[in-house]
């Protein structure tokens, strides 16, 4: 691609379920984040951390670092919920939010009354050019569907252009795109397996990932077992498009989105990492097959189900998994929490509450300041004297930048197939 | 006597608990969550105690939220 055909304003936007993702994302340079708080985000069940008094504190993190804060308001609204609603928006309006990201109407109407920016949430499954018209009297920012092409997008993009399509702000619609992440078995989310087995609809957040485990195929008259390859019939590979980074940059998107708010800081930060140095090698014209081979090593390294690049390039259905969980090649061990911090030394204390630690290993520590940090074990001290290992009920020691709480958690790196 | 305890924190709204049993539950119009009526909260559990005969149907329905947070003892 032509260097100067680049869209130099692309934006990174990372997820954060925990203010542990939320500084992963800073560290890792995201330009803006999506966070949920309440019952009324698709993260009910598997990250429930914010709250509406949280709204304040993760905007003002945000904006002292430089980044944009959106708040996730996406699921199915009953009747009930109405005034919950209100009191998040007016809370969020009153903080400054950037934006809202909504599919339902009654946020996207109680926004527009208060004067508060949208986007249009890919459950709104916007996947042609009169939907983002319709979108744009509201929203700035439309998420389109997860299912289109890469052809699709491209022709979207360039009839806002053509047409001057602008949201309320007055400047052309933006388009974002999920580029990396879980992807779901049904259209733009719209899942009902859940609730039919336990009652728990993934409209409302509380998703049980039915779709993410083992199937038989059963012959009921005859009993007999059919044959298929992968018991994993339902659960697709996770998204993955670092590979095709450039044609999706030159199809037009605006924001490139990381799902995962109910994974873990080091998530956040490898993940956001890897997107913003592959933005910044298409823009510098260094983007290669070696740097996406290493980009991609990197990420296999975090929770993941297996890459594939969806449905961009048209590929049909038949990318499943072949993992149950995360296909990541490496994996985190807890081993125990911080206990003290000496600020004047730099020097963090940590309490081992399970397993072991000697020297050589790799630590990751994660905190609500330090994000996710990786250490490699050189010295070791236990109890203040220097040793090999150290056990459940030692405190260890270590210098590290950031201030050690009982928030902060330690873990140990392992490969995946040995413990 | 037995009694239900509800965790109401990480109630989801889903209105299931008050579709099935409405004398004992109510959705809360300020915050969108299920309300357990009568009963007597402390620190976000609260609890309400219901005559035997009322015993499966709660434990049913403890076993059908979503999210787990209808105890019956
Ligand atoms: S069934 Fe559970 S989640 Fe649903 S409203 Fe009742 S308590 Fe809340």
């Amino acid at each position: 691609m032509p260097l100067q055909l680049i869209n130099t304003n692309v934006e990174i936007l990372a997820p954060v379920g925990s203010y542990e993702s939320l500084q992963a994302a800073i560290n890792a340079g995201a330009n803006s984040i999506y966070f949920g708080v309440e019952q009324l985000n698709m993260r009910t069940r598997s990250s429930r951390s914010f709250e509406i008094s949280d709204i304040k504190k993760v905007v003002s993190i945000c904006k002292v670092n430089g980044l944009k804060a959106y708040l996730t308001l996406n699921t199915v609204m009953y009747e009930h919920d109405m005034q919950l609603l209100k009191s998040i928006l007016k809370e969020a309006k009153n903080e400054g939010i950037h934006a809202v990201i909504a599919a339902d109407f009654s946020v996207i109407e109680y926004c527009s009354q208060l004067g508060i920016p949208l986007h249009i949430s890919t459950q709104a499954n916007v996947s042609n050019i009169e939907s983002v018209k319709f979108f744009s009297r509201y929203a700035d920012v439309v998420v389109l569907a997860r299912e289109l092409t890469l052809q699709q997008i491209d022709s979207i993009s360039k009839e806002i252009k053509r047409q001057q399509i602008k949201g309320p702000a007055g400047a052309l619609i933006k388009i974002e795109l999920f580029v990396h992440g879980a992807l779901c078995m049904a259209i733009s989310g719209k899942c009902y397996l859940s609730l039919h087995t336990q009652n728990a609809s993934a409209n409302r957040g509380a998703c049980v990932q039915n779709c993410r485990r083992q199937y038989i195929v059963k012959d009921i008259e005859h009993e007999q077992e059919l044959l298929i390859d992968n018991e994993y019939i339902m659960s697709p590979k996770d998204l993955c498009t670092i590979d095709i980074l450039d044609q999706l940059i030159a199809s037009g998107v605006d924001v490139l989105k990381i799902e995962g708010r109910s994974k873990g800081a080091e998530y956040v930060q490898i993940v956001t990492t890897c997107y913003r140095e592959a933005l910044a090698s298409i823009r510098n014209g260094t983007y290669s097959a070696d740097k996406i081979i290493n980009w991609k090593l990197a990420m296999s390294k975090v929770y993941n189900r297996g890459f594939w690049e969806g449905y961009f390039l048209g590929r049909r259905l038949g990318e499943w998994t072949n993992n149950s969980g995360s296909a990541a090649l490496e994996k985190k061990v807890y081993v125990g929490k911080g206990s003290k911090y000496y600020s004047k030394i730099g020097i963090g204390e940590f309490e081992i509450e399970s397993g072991s630690i000697k020297m050589g290993d790799m630590l990751m520590i994660t905190g609500p300041a330090c994000g996710m940090v990786k250490e490699r074990m050189s010295k070791l001290r236990v109890n203040g004297i220097e040793t090999n290992v150290a056990v459940k009920g030692d405190k260890i020691s270590f210098p590290f930048a950031t201030k050690v709480t009982a928030n902060n958690k330690l873990y140990k790196i392992v490969n995946s197939n040995n413990e | 006597m037995s009694k239900i305890l509800h965790y109401r924190s990480k109630c989801i709204g889903c209105g299931f608990c008050i579709e099935q049993q409405p004398a004992y539950w109510c959705m809360s119009k300020k915050d969108g969550k299920a309300t357990l009526i009568n009963s007597v909260g402390k620190n976000g559990l609260f609890i309400l105690s219901i005559p035997v005969i009322q015993v499966q149907q709660s434990k049913n329905i403890a076993a059908a939220c979503p999210v787990r947070i209808i105890k019956v003892q």
